[in-house]
């Protein structure tokens, strides 16, 4: 097993207590998602008066109501499409709201530079989920690229803990633009009947002999 | 005629093109990378509105001096 994968089963077991407690209570999963849209606003609210580490706990606690509300609504049979919809639509709120207390705080602070560098972020983090739902109304699938909102959520906790938040917007916004480069290609080289992604680019850069 | 990919060109082509599934000895890399760069980088070097300090890499030179 590896690292990852070891972290995610380790965290899989508390999760899985309080998937079953919502089932119990008959939670509708489309008010487990509001709920975590709510607690992420307090955690933006949080990060805009730079309490970091209440941000962080608050960023947990939203996104176990994030990561549960798809597994309640497969069991209780509530997984209609509306559901994937406001799912979908309510992470871009999310998203967006934490950016919002980053742009906030560092105004406050008179940091122009990383204001900037948060709206950015902000920017190529909605634009990343923006190619991928566009890309799969022509192509069946365009998975491609590391930073998904998983791993950005992941990365704000640990900016929020460790107080590394400035090293955390960098390697948002790089790997977004990464992330929407790589799927804009992706699409186009898949809609336009070239060649497949396992025949990629570094084939044709050889040398021959 | 023999094709001889160069090593450097499709590391850094697989990292755009990213494929490789969350859990996998790939991810992982990339997950140490972006961590070894989010806890080592001295805050001071990207001007860090909120963090001080010298960091681990800024504490490691400070001791080989």
């Amino acid at each position: 097993m590896t690292f990852t994968g070891a972290i995610g089963t380790i965290v899989g077991y508390p999760l899985r207590g309080i998937i079953r407690a919502s089932i119990a209570l008959r939670i509708h999963p489309n008010i487990l998602t509001l709920t975590g849209v709510v607690i992420n606003v307090l955690a933006a609210w949080a990060l805009g008066l730079h309490r970091f580490v209440l941000a962080g706990t608050l960023m947990i606690a939203a996104n176990i109501f994030d990561y549960i509300d798809g597994k309640v609504a497969r069991e209780t049979h509530f997984d209609t499409p509306f559901g994937g919809f406001w799912d979908s639509v309510m992470d871009r709120f999310s998203d967006i709201t934490l950016f919002i207390g980053l742009v906030y705080l560092y105004a406050e602070l008179g940091r122009t530079d990383y204001v900037i560098t948060s709206a950015l972020a902000m920017m190529f983090s909605v634009m990343t989920s923006y190619t991928r739902a566009r890309a799969e109304s022509i192509i069946p699938k365009c998975k491609v690229g590391f930073m998904e909102r998983p791993e950005r959520i992941v990365l704000f906790m640990i900016g929020a803990f460790t107080n590394r938040m400035a090293a955390v917007l960098w390697v948002i916004l790089v790997l977004s633009i990464v992330t929407v480069g790589a799927r804009i290609y992706y699409t186009w080289r898949e809609s336009s009947g070239g060649s497949r992604p396992e025949q990629d680019l570094a084939e044709r850069l050889v040398r021959r002999t | 005629m023999k094709q001889v990919y160069t090593v450097p060109a499709l590391v850094l082509w697989r990292s755009f093109l990213w494929l490789y599934e969350r859990g996998s000895w790939q991810y992982d890399l990339m997950v140490i990378a972006i961590l070894g760069f989010v806890w080592l980088t001295p805050p001071a070097w990207l001007g860090d509105p909120t963090a001080h300090g010298p960091g681990l890499i800024g504490w490691l030179l400070e001791m080989l001096r």
